[in-house]
């Protein structure tokens, strides 16, 4: 065994897994699921075929230990015809064999099944990343991990383990021909429980499946009570409500003990029959087995075999059956995964697209119409000019498409109608990455991954040096207090690290952008979360960041917008007045009203601080 | 099952299509569980501590009808190779096929006793013990609400959702496959070896000693290695999940920032780890498997060898021989099993080990034996000489004495951390005073049910909790038999009422907590209706801290002058306009009472307040030049 093992543990290092392997499903929907896969399976074949070849070895070799096990007895136990010995020895080399071989299947088939799990997993992960925002913008992460999880797993189920258990059919012929030649009448005896092992078996599935999905929408039933409970505990307890919350987890919980107590009869009812259905066969082989024996027209070691290849076959008999229901949950999952795989990304990249190198950063919006997933107009004909190293302050109110707009640039979304030109070409006429390369967006809300910030900083550039991170961070206003945490840069922060401030995560986010030094940079609100304070300490970075490139703030802040060389004032998804914040307070009474609203929102929050801090 | 969540883009959850209509002839026959009602006492019910003894302790009849039940299976089981034996012996080797025939006739009714018998094993088994977990379900989460709010607090959501799920779900597996299968299955294993060595002591003693220790081997050795092979494959599946799901969630940045190809290579060789750790234990299982059937053809071969020996020599029948070859095979299933049971048995009594520190968990507050109802209140708050502690050592307030008439509206103003939100939960009794004590209309908490006071209390917290229901079941939360007028009442006062015109369902629309469908403003008004419609005494909020929007501020404004009206009120005020509508400020730092008076008292006199009013002027007159 250990020999065994040490040599399995060798293979498994040295089994090589392609990692540059790009598999793909066949794209054309009205295939069947199963042909669909096929792409994805092929690449496997050779594993697959070695696996199946030599579980029918292994099943042949299985099947004729009983054979020479009564063969055996009646040669030389009953009739003493020939000496014991040697069928021994065959007995234990096709036992031995037979262990071997089946070692070598089993781990091959796994293989080969993990191999494909990898494969659409991978692939999956792939086609997620390569899909466009509006995606996101209409699916839950949560769907799409149960996805790329659940249904993974039941398509690799049934992909890899269905052929494997058909290939027991071979098993079960085997020994039906090897019977048949003993003693026809008494094999259809022998086997004749079987159908009804595999009837029995799929009518308990057929009831046993859905009852089980009652099961466990119905725990999950008293789990959402139970997590309200605990999240909600002092509303409960604020309003006297124990008893009533009380009742209605046992309301749950009983509903949850009738369906468990309607699953366990159904259990009740079926599987002994399953269970005991053999034995009434091997009772039954010994009646007509004996009739046989005693009528000298068969030997008794055929009784033996017979009991024995009853018991082996039972099992395969109940894997038939779930061979309908692996096939039945994996195309479901395959319809589910399909959904994703056949979603198109609706930014792609032209397949002559140029890359634009060393932009000087003009950056020319033109007439440019947009509304989500074709929903509601949202930019109405927008046209703007940011000149090269210019800084232009964008004001507007909540929905006027400010955010959109920044989007757009990034080419997260493309226009329905207009166009947007970097250095003169349309956007959608260079890479992706050059795009993404030119233009960096700091946004309200950023999103850290549970890495270090070091490696959160240097996100965009991960070859990025140390100095240079730590002169993003210096630029961004984070250095400070990123030195100040226990492990510096070290420190692994987002959801599975340490937790920091709103306006700390801005610093970093705005820093992660520093790093890529993009010849247009776009603050979307990014200092609208940091205390005015502390906004006005890196202001004098800000300023230094933006000299030598296109930047637009989108802001409402006095402060900020003083820090743009003029400002475009943006209502219904156009742009109405341009000019110098001064100016524009002056002549345009929107935007003056428009600041005025931000800003006493703005101050409310500063006077909540304000009592909170000054108290002190 | 519960509501449909309609997510636009792609559906899921929920029972598969083709399953529902099966699973709704199943459910046919349920009965209306809508009056099940099971009484709750804030004191605790008993001390004693809770353990798998006294778990089943309380179920012993039902418990011996099953032992009875597993002992006369496991011996219909194990009747066949013998029967086997006996007609060969006596029917086929005599050639009486009379003989035979009665015994294949007995062998039959043994099968279908068999099969009877283990079906109502199964059924009365599994019933026992639904009941029993049942039973402490209900447990479990009545004791979760007799637990003050300090226990929600402290304690992780996460964990406290362990106890009514995994560890139960623990249980489960314990009480139903658990504790029978052991039974059964060691049953099983006495069984064939008392036959084995009474049909014929030493081939029976051959037989054990070489199937024991190789399957015991055997099946030790693959139970180590597999414990720490699926342990490495549950956290290796868990790092693809969290490098997928991160990958999703800053997708924007992946995009923006260009690390598509990097991601896509660093989550492939994840993915790698979960297949390689796979393999392991794939390989482990092509072991173990065509191991243990190694060993039963080698085994099948020994008796053989031996047995026929004995044949031959007339020392053995060869019925019995036969009995021997048929009966090796069910020694390895108990073996098997056995081992896997150990793992069920040491989870089933960790989760014993957690609920019953669970129930040894006493709340820290607890109504006194003799509290008697409050009577209705007119609402006047008393705080006399009030000390308090979350942590001995570290006060939180000091000697506060302070007494709100019935019918005023305080503010509390001062930092955070100062101790207002403190003295609001020690109004509502989520906490007792340290030291000295707190009345209403002149009797002390302590003194009185939870019930009686907080049913007179209406509390608005910070964060709005909405449960998962329709609207008209979050409003009518403190008084489930609220008429339509009254709910409709209350939505008028707190101005909901375009809120209610737009939802798709008005009233009956179905909202829940992580819904989005609710502006946190409207969340915030849900919160103060509820509190309206609760038609309380005494008012506690504690203002909310997130930034709304202006409109939906001055609505929260009128809703909130609506409900303190003809009501005492305590309002935790993080904004200074709050408190400039109240009756008094009360300002509070560092645990104490430092300033109380009217806004214009304290801004005349010379004191915190004026200092705060003055910062809090001058941000908003630089605001508007």
């Amino acid at each position: 065994m250990a020999i065994t093992t040490e040599t399995a543990t060798a293979e498994v290092t040295a089994s090589p897994l392609d990692l540059t392997r790009r598999p793909r499903i066949h794209p054309d929907a009205s295939r069947s699921w199963l042909r669909r896969c096929l792409p994805v399976v092929m690449p496997h074949k050779k594993a697959f075929l070695g696996a199946f070849s030599s579980t029918l070895v292994g099943i042949v070799l299985q099947m004729l230990i009983p054979t020479a096990l009564m063969a055996g007895i009646d040669g030389a136990i009953v009739t003493h015809k020939h000496p014991l010995m040697p069928y021994i020895l065959i007995i234990v080399g096709l036992a031995v064999g037979q262990g071997v071989v089946t070692y070598f299947s089993r781990y091959l088939l796994f293989r080969a099944a993990y191999d494909l799990e990898f494969d659409l997993r991978t692939m999956m992960f792939e086609h997620l990343t390569r899909l466009s925002q509006s995606f996101y913008d209409r699916v839950q992460t949560g769907q799409l991990i149960s996805r790329a999880n659940s249904d993974i797993r039941a398509v690799q189920m049934f992909l890899a383990f269905a052929p494997n258990i058909s290939v027991r059919f071979v098993g079960f012929g085997v020994a039906f021909v090897i019977m048949l030649t003993i003693n026809v009448p008494l094999t259809f005896i022998a086997i004749g429980t079987l159908p009804l092992v595999y009837i029995t078996g799929a009518r308990m599935r057929f009831l046993m499946f859905p009852i089980s999905w009652v099961v466990q929408a119905r725990t999950a039933e008293v789990a959402t009570i139970v997590d309200e409970n605990v999240n909600g505990a002092r509303v409960i307890k604020s309003f006297a409500a124990e008893q009533r919350q009380v009742d209605s987890l046992a309301k749950a919980a009983k509903r949850l003990q009738w369906a468990s107590e309607k699953q366990i009869n159904i259990r009740a009812r079926y599987a002994p029959i399953i269970e005991n259905l053999p034995s009434a066969g091997l009772g039954l082989v010994l009646l007509v087995g004996g009739y046989f024996v005693i009528h000298h027209e068969m030997l008794l070691g055929r009784i033996v075999g017979f009991d024995l290849y009853v018991l082996m076959l039972q099992a395969p008999f109940q894997l038939f059956g779930m061979l309908t229901m692996l096939s039945q949950r994996a195309a479901a999952s395959a319809g589910r995964i399909f959904e994703i795989l056949d979603e198109e990304p609706h930014v792609t990249e032209h397949p002559d697209a140029v890359t634009l190198a060393d932009s000087q950063g003009d950056v020319v919006v033109d007439g440019a119409h947009f509304g989500y997933n074709g929903g509601a107009t949202v930019l109405d004909g927008l046209s703007l000019h940011l000149r090269p190293g210019e800084t232009v302050a964008l004001v507007g109110r909540t929905g006027s498409g400010k955010t959109t707009l920044s989007r757009l640039l990034t080419r997260a979304y493309d226009v329905d109608s207009g166009v947007i030109r970097l250095d003169g070409h349309d956007v959608r006429d260079l890479t992706l990455a050059s795009v993404r390369n030119t233009v960096g967006v700091v946004t309200d809300d950023p999103f850290l991954f549970s890495v270090s910030l070091h490696d959160n900083i240097a996100y965009g550039r991960p070859d990025a040096s140390y100095d240079e991170v730590v002169a993003a961070a210096t630029a961004a206003g984070a250095h400070d207090f990123i030195m100040a945490l226990p492990e510096g840069y070290d420190t692994v922060v987002g959801e599975r690290g340490y937790t920091l401030s709103g306006g700390q995560r801005q610093r970093i986010a705005i820093a992660r952008t520093l790093v890529s030094n993009p010849p247009v940079l776009i603050l979307d609100d990014a200092t609208s979360s940091i205390d005015v304070q502390v906004e006005l300490e890196i202001h004098h970075a800000l300023r230094t960041l933006m000299q030598g490139r296109t930047t637009l703030v989108i802001a409402h802040r006095p402060s900020t917008i003083g820090l743009a060389d003029r400002v475009a004032y943006m209502e219904g998804g156009r742009i109405v007045a341009e000019g110098r914040h001064t100016d524009l307070l002056e002549t345009e009474p929107r935007y003056a009203a428009t600041l005025a609203a931000a800003q006493a929102e703005d101050d409310r929050n500063a006077a909540a601080r304000a009592v909170a801090v000054t108290g002190r | 099952m519960g509501g449909g969540d309609n997510v636009p883009g792609l559906q899921f959850g929920g029972i598969p299509e083709e399953l529902a209509a099966t699973a709704e002839k199943l459910t046919a026959s349920e009965p209306d569980w809508s009056g099940v009602h099971v009484p709750f006492h804030h004191p605790m019910p008993s001390t004693k501590r809770f353990s798998l003894r006294q778990l089943l302790g309380a179920h012993k009849p039902a418990l011996a009808l099953s032992l009875l039940l597993v002992v006369a299976e496991a011996a219909a089981k194990q009747a066949g190779p013998l029967l086997t034996k006996v007609g060969i012996d006596r029917g086929i080797a005599r050639g009486s096929m009379h003989t035979l025939l009665v015994i294949v006739v007995i062998y039959l009714i043994t099968v279908v006793l068999a099969a009877v018998i283990s079906g109502l094993r199964v059924s009365w088994t599994g019933i026992v013990g639904q009941r029993l977990l049942n039973d402490l379900r209900v447990r479990v989460f009545a004791h979760l609400q007799r637990l003050s709010l300090d226990y929600f607090t402290d304690e992780k959501a996460g964990r406290i959702m362990t106890r009514m799920t995994s560890d139960i779900e623990s249980l489960n597996q314990l009480l139903q496959d658990g504790l029978v299968n052991l039974l059964v299955q060691g049953l099983t294993m006495i069984f064939v070896t008392v036959v084995l060595l009474t049909l014929d002591v030493k081939l029976g003693l051959i037989t054990i000693f070489f199937v024991f220790p190789t399957m015991g081997a055997l099946t030790f050795w693959y139970r180590n290695r597999s414990d720490t092979g699926y342990d490495e494959v549950r956290s290796e599946i868990a790092n693809v999940l969290a490098d997928l799901s991160e990958n999703l969630a800053g997708i924007r940045v992946v995009t923006a920032t260009g690390r598509e190809r990097r991601n896509i290579w660093q989550h492939r060789s994840i993915v790698k780890r979960y297949r390689d750790a796979n393999l392991y234990t794939a390989q482990l299982n092509a072991v173990y498997g065509p191991g243990s059937q190694l060993i039963g053809g080698v085994g099948q071969a020994l008796i053989v060898l031996i047995g026929g020996y004995f044949v031959l020599h007339h020392q053995l029948s060869i019925g019995t021989l036969t009995a021997f070859v048929l009966y090796l095979g069910n020694f390895f299933a108990p073996i098997q099993q056995l081992v896997q049971l150990y793992g069920t048995y040491q989870q089933g009594q960790a989760a014993v080990r957690k609920l019953s520190d669970l129930f040894a968990t006493v709340p820290s507050v607890q109504e006194a034996p003799d509290a008697t109802d409050l009577p209705p209140i007119r609402g006047e708050i008393e705080l006399r000489g009030v000390d308090f502690a979350y942590s001995p050592g570290v006060p939180v307030l000091e000697d506060i004495s302070l007494l709100i008439p019935a019918g005023e509206t305080i503010a509390l103003v001062g930092p955070t951390g100062a101790g207002k939100s403190t003295i609001a939960k020690l109004v509502t009794r989520f906490y007792d005073p340290t030291a000295g004590e707190v009345l209403i209309d002149g009797r002390d908490l302590r003194g009185v049910t939870l019930e009686s006071l907080r049913r007179q209390l209406g509390v608005v917290p910070q964060e709005p909790f909405l449960f998962a229901g329709s609207l008209r079941d979050n409003l009518a939360f403190a008084k489930p038999e609220a008429s339509d007028d009254e709910v409709l009442a209350a939505i008028d006062a707190v101005g909901l009422d375009d809120l209610v015109s737009r939802l798709p369902d008005g009233l009956d629309t179905y909202i829940h907590e992580r819904g989005t469908s609710l502006s946190a403003g409207e969340r915030q008004l849900v919160a103060l209706g509820r509190a309206f419609l609760a038609q309380p005494r005494v008012v506690v909020l504690d203002e909310a801290t997130s930034n709304l929007d202006l409109r939906s501020e001055r609505r929260i404004e009128v809703a909130l002058d609506r409900l303190v009206q003809g009501r005492t009120a305590v309002l935790i005020a993080h904004r200074l306009s709050t408190a400039m509508r109240a009756d008094r400020v009360a300002v509070i730092d560092e645990g104490r009472l430092i300033e109380l008076g009217t806004h214009d008292e304290l801004v005349r006199s010379e004191g915190r307040y004026r200092d705060m009013f003055r910062t809090w002027e001058s941000s908003w007159s630089s605001a508007a030049s």
